[in-house]
């Protein structure tokens, strides 16, 4: 008379997984100082803005959600958002074997085990694609601050340079701001 | 023709003359319903169910069949032209200066004259016997093809590909991903493969059949671009947008290449008419999308940009007016240069560039 043997398999995955999303844009900086003295200009505000300089002479600093980076030298703007982690998943799975051992209850338990880990991979790659969109929503989130940030970056930088250019050009007489519209009114003597 | 007549010679007698009446088997009679089909003058109905049919090809064809096969050619391909815009009286650049006039005014004879070889007979025969969806293309090549040949297979592939099982067997076949007429029409059909070298059309025959086809080019781009926001799949988008960026992009660079930039007329057309409201918005080529998005906005993003492949053009037809602006009177290519630069002004080409510029705009995150 055949028995019938449970075979019982256990698997444990662990995979270290990764979201990440990244943006590219360009600041839009009027060429009212030649190129090298309107980099260094948005170099110390970003410096101002708590930027750090890296060896390749780009600006970067690490946000809550993300890590911006600028070129000062041609304005490119890259926000990343990464985040990584390890996870593991562990199970167990029955199979059914007539024999409790040789060719055939091998077999059974290697096919087992091979459907445990195809299944254990199939939530990892759950995992990941959750972690994926998280990484996105987080980039989504970053880019809303920042994009007002970058904005007054900008504007500070064009204000700060026609207020050299007009130096070059003259006496400067009368500088009058309106933080409300940001509007600025520089009266030069030639 | 003399491909033609080879294939004549070879075909035996039979036929039946019978004074101006020629007599062809069912087998040829099928195959002329198909060519006729092919240059939309046959019942859409009656070629469909031939088309859908499987039946013996004989060894050749006969005289007759030939006979009429070479008339129908003829006079079908010459009339697609001439209708698709070889009448109209437009200059066109030669040796670099523009000429102006209808396409017969303006390409001498031996250039404009169709010559097939016998591989568009191969293809009536194999369309004819087999169903346009068939794994077997045995006799489906196109070697050394002529102008007339690619512009025939290109037409062929239109008028099939509105079935989606026949779209699918015909487009992995190279007799169709490499011809550069079906990238032109329809690259997003072809976006698996990489677009071909553009450069021959911008000689001999395939320019003056290019020069014809400005007007349709752009009828047909028009119409497609106005159809962008039915799209509601990002694959779907993603994969016509980024067809589209690789056929333009390799396109205007061979036209610029060959300077023949008055064969991109229609591109600017196409942007004409599309960029005509006062304030364009992204949203009426992207605005459909909804289905199966990316998690990544890297490419969602990369997506919207492809969707707008014509208007990122702009920058590169602009870059055009700009050098054409900088050729002297006394400069070679000056005559050149000005039709260029009468064309981009005719379509308002300094408000497209702006245009363009704040569509794409809507679309960096960090500026709208």
């Amino acid at each position: 008379m055949s028995r019938a043997y449970r075979i019982n398999v256990r698997e444990s995955v662990t995979r270290q997984i990764k979201g990440t999303d990244e943006i590219g844009t360009k600041l839009e900086l009027l060429e009212i100082l030649p190129p090298e003295t309107m980099a260094d200009l948005l170099r110390r505000e970003l410096i101002a803005k708590g930027f750090r300089e890296n060896d390749d002479g780009t600006l970067a600093r690490e946000d809550k959600n993300a890590t911006v980076t600028v070129d000062p030298c041609n304005g490119e703007v890259t926000v990343k958002s990464e985040i990584g982690k390890s996870v593991t998943e562990q199970g167990t799975r029955d199979a059914t074997a007539w024999d409790d051992v040789g060719p055939a209850a091998q077999t059974i338990e290697a096919k087992a085990r091979e459907q445990l880990k195809a299944e254990l991979g199939q939530k990892i790659d759950r995992e990941q694609e959750r972690l994926q969109r998280k990484a996105s929503e987080k980039l989504e989130r970053e880019l809303d601050d920042l994009k007002q940030e970058l904005g007054e970056i900008v504007n500070k930088v064009t204000r700060e340079a026609l207020k050299q250019k007009a130096a070059q050009m003259g006496t400067i007489q009368q500088i009058s701001e309106d933080e409300r519209t940001g509007s600025m009114t520089i009266t030069v003597e030639v | 023709m003399e491909g033609l007549d080879a294939q004549a010679d070879a075909a035996g007698v039979a036929m039946i003359a019978t004074g101006t009446v020629k007599t062809v088997s069912k087998f040829e009679h099928d195959l002329l319903v198909v060519l006729r089909h092919i240059f939309g003058r046959a019942a859409p109905h009656q070629a469909q169910a031939i088309l859908a049919a499987r039946q013996p090809a004989p060894k050749c064809l006969s005289r007759a069949c030939i006979e009429l096969v070479k008339d129908t050619l003829a006079k079908g391909i010459v009339l697609h032209l001439v209708r698709a815009g070889g009448w109209r009286n437009e200059p066109f650049l030669k040796d670099g200066e523009p000429v102006g006039g209808r396409v017969w005014d303006r390409v001498p004879l031996p250039i404009r004259r169709p010559v097939f070889s016998r591989s568009v007979v191969e293809l009536l025969i194999w369309l004819t016997a087999e169903r346009p969806d068939a794994a077997n293309d045995r006799r489906l090549h196109c070697p050394d093809p002529t102008a007339a040949d690619e512009l025939f297979f290109a037409l062929a592939y239109d008028r099939l590909r509105g079935n989606p099982d026949w779209q699918a067997g015909l487009r992995i076949r190279t007799a169709f991903a490499n011809n550069p007429y079906c990238w032109l029409l329809s690259p997003g059909d072809f976006a698996e493969s990489s677009p071909p070298d553009f450069a021959p059309l911008f000689a001999g025959a395939r320019a003056a059949t290019l020069e014809c086809l400005q007007p349709e080019l752009a009828r047909r781009w028009i119409a497609s671009e106005r159809g962008k926001r039915t799209i509601a799949d990002w694959t779907e988008m993603k994969r016509r947008g980024s067809a589209e960026v690789a056929m333009l992009e390799r396109y205007l660079a061979a036209a610029e290449a060959a300077g023949r930039t008055d064969l991109a007329r229609w591109v600017l057309r196409t942007l004409a008419a599309t960029l005509a409201a006062p304030a364009p918005d992204a949203a009426d080529w992207i605005g459909g999308l909804e289905l199966n998005a990316p998690a990544r906005l890297a490419d969602r993003l990369a997506i919207q940009r492809d969707a707008l492949a014509f208007p990122r053009q702009m920058e590169t037809l602009a870059r055009w007016d700009r050098a054409a602006r900088a050729v002297g009177y006394f400069d070679e290519g000056y005559a050149a240069s000005q039709l260029w630069k009468e064309a981009f002004e005719a379509a308002n080409g300094t408000e497209l560039l702006a245009k363009s510029k704040r569509m794409l705009e809507q679309l960096d995150p960090l500026r709208n």
